[in-house]
């Protein structure tokens, strides 16, 4: 299981997580809300550990090991990875290339041309192209879904993936969730789209960088739409009292 | 292509050295492309086919050659040179005037290869000109020894004429560099293109210096400079990449990505941007020193080391 325990991220005076408690069991699907600005993308690279997000308060622990201090190689290393929401560019990496990570993984060509046509892109077009800025950004997403098909993770933070993709893709992208599942991950989705949220089981809503709800997915879709969507003190959040958080 | 008993020992020679750097000489020896084959100061092999003139003639420590090409040609097999240098000490010059005639449109391959030097010197000069519409690439790769002790000097004078098209690669990635000083500028007529890739992987304490130039004369003329330079160890590196705008609305950029890695590298750039002519634009970009983080941390977040992804990061950028 992967665990939060009170981890905060705080940078000079202000919080951009604060008191996160929360945890993954492994095979389950998550979803991640939140308006823009809540802290979703930040508890992303919280948890796959980039630099500039190591938690300044909390630990983070995997299987009973503390990580908090593990490095983005050995989080990885441990099953864990991050979906970007705008992935980078590499020049001179062909798509073949980037999938085997330069040839670490071996990776036979069928199953190469496999993710490449569940993530709707052409084996024959795409495996020789570079993963550079001639890439549309769905073009580039979708190679990084079909990275993360490959990579066959134990849990897979999903920032957003729907972005850049056409609205009719989305069930390729349910798809390619439901794979990692399938294959025994857990994804743990950051998403604003209803469709991909619904497909988890339970899940979080993040406002101003704390865990404003937690539970069934669906009722947290239902309080988002309800409260958030035209939340007129987004990131400021007001209790049940009235009172500014 | 005729090559003497006492010529294909050296032909044997430069075939294995050719082979080091991952090339088959048979390619230079089909009567169907048009090819050059120097060593040291000799020519080893010429092949002409139509519609193109090689004149080589030896000079003082080299070679120096015509090359022209008649108008309205349009090859569809580049044109091969290959220069080697087979001895470990000496000096070698090579010049090339490259003549393309009006509406031709031809590709140059061309391969250096000094694998066994130790002291060595080697100058290269090239003056390119492009007819009216006439379209011209030369790709230039280097294979030195791993002495990095060669002294390279290479300089590049072009002219595109109205409506040409001028691509120049020098790629030196592979092996040690040594000192290189490299040189290239081109000036650009009315509605002429040009592009200017240069990548370089310096190691040791080897030492580079470029200097790109698009002089941008004519209207509506457009060019591209890129250094792509990664630098290691205790390398040295000084780029300066320069556009001028003089004509009615030519475009154009210069981009430098420096890419460091050791304690003691040393790398520079230097953009520089003169407009002559308020209608011209151009624009540069420039990146120096560690390579990218958000490339690292994603190659590192599917389980590459640092070490393991720093290396795919910069083999992409210099293949």
């Amino acid at each position: 299981m992967l665990c939060l325990e009170k981890v905060s991220l705080r940078r000079q005076d202000k919080y951009i997580l604060k008191d996160i408690d929360m945890c993954f069991e492994p095979g389950k699907r998550y979803v991640v809300l939140g308006t823009n600005g809540a802290g979703k993308s930040s508890l992303a690279y919280t948890i796959m550990g980039l630099t500039d997000y190591r938690p300044t308060e909390g630990h983070i622990v995997l299987d009973g090991t503390d990580i908090t201090d593990f490095s983005v190689f050995q989080r990885a290393s441990l099953g864990i990875t991050l979906l970007w929401q705008e992935p980078a560019r590499f020049q001179g990496l062909t798509v073949r290339q980037y999938l085997s990570l330069g040839g670490k993984i071996s990776v036979e060509e069928k199953e190469l041309k496999e993710v490449l046509s569940v993530v709707g892109l052409s084996p024959n077009l795409y495996l020789n192209r570079m993963v550079d800025e001639l890439l549309s950004g769905g073009e580039r997403k979708r190679i990084e879904l079909a990275s993360v098909l490959l990579l066959k993770p134990k849990y897979a933070i999903v920032d957003e993936p729907d972005s850049g993709i056409d609205i009719m893709s989305l069930n390729m992208i349910q798809d390619v969730i439901q794979l990692i599942q399938d294959r025994g991950g857990t994804p743990i989705v950051i998403t604003h789209r209803e469709e991909i949220a619904l497909s988890a089981e339970e899940g979080f809503l993040l406002c101003n960088g704390s865990i404003w709800k937690k539970g069934k997915a669906s009722e947290l879709i239902e309080y988002y739409k309800e409260r958030c969507d035209r939340c007129e003190h987004a990131n400021a959040p007001v209790t049940e009292e009235g009172e500014n958080e | 292509m005729r090559i003497s008993t006492k010529q294909s020992r050296e032909l044997e020679l430069l075939s294995k050295a050719y082979e080091k750097s991952g090339r088959n000489i048979a390619t230079l020896l089909d009567k169907n492309i048009a090819s050059l084959i120097i060593t040291g100061n000799k020519v080893l092999g010429l092949n002409n086919v139509t519609g193109v003139e090689v004149l080589p003639r030896q000079i003082s420590h080299g070679v120096e050659a015509d090359i022209n090409i008649q108008p309205n040609i349009v090859l569809n097999r580049p044109i091969h040179i290959c220069t080697g240098f087979l001895e470990k000490r000496g000096m070698q010059k090579i010049v090339f005037n490259i003549r393309i005639g009006d509406n031709s449109s031809v590709k140059f391959v061309a391969h250096c290869t000094f694998p066994w030097v130790e002291e060595f010197t080697h100058e290269a000069l090239s003056n390119v000109w492009i007819g009216k519409n006439a379209k011209m690439s030369y790709m230039d790769e280097h294979h030195h020894s791993e002495s990095g002790s060669i002294n390279l000097k290479t300089t590049t004078k072009a002219f595109v004429s109205k409506g040409g098209y001028y691509f120049n690669s020098f790629v030196l990635t592979k092996t040690r560099v040594g000192v290189l000083n490299f040189n290239a500028e081109v000036e650009l007529d009315d509605d002429a293109v040009a592009e200017m890739v240069t990548k370089i992987k310096a190691s040791h304490n080897d030492r580079v210096m470029v200097r790109e130039k698009i002089d941008l004369i004519g209207s509506h003329s457009r060019g591209i400079a890129k250094s792509v330079i990664v630098a290691l160890d205790e390398a040295q590196a000084r780029v300066v990449n320069e556009a001028y705008g003089r004509g009615d609305y030519s475009k154009g950029h210069i981009k430098c990505e420096e890419i460091t890695k050791g304690k003691h590298v040393q790398v520079s750039t230097v953009p520089v941007l003169k407009v002559f002519n308020d209608l011209s634009e151009l624009t540069h970009e420039a990146s120096i020193g560690r390579v990218n983080a958000k490339q690292l941390e994603t190659l590192m977040s599917k389980g590459l080391t640092e070490e393991e992804a720093t290396n795919l990061i910069v083999k992409g950028l210099v293949s």
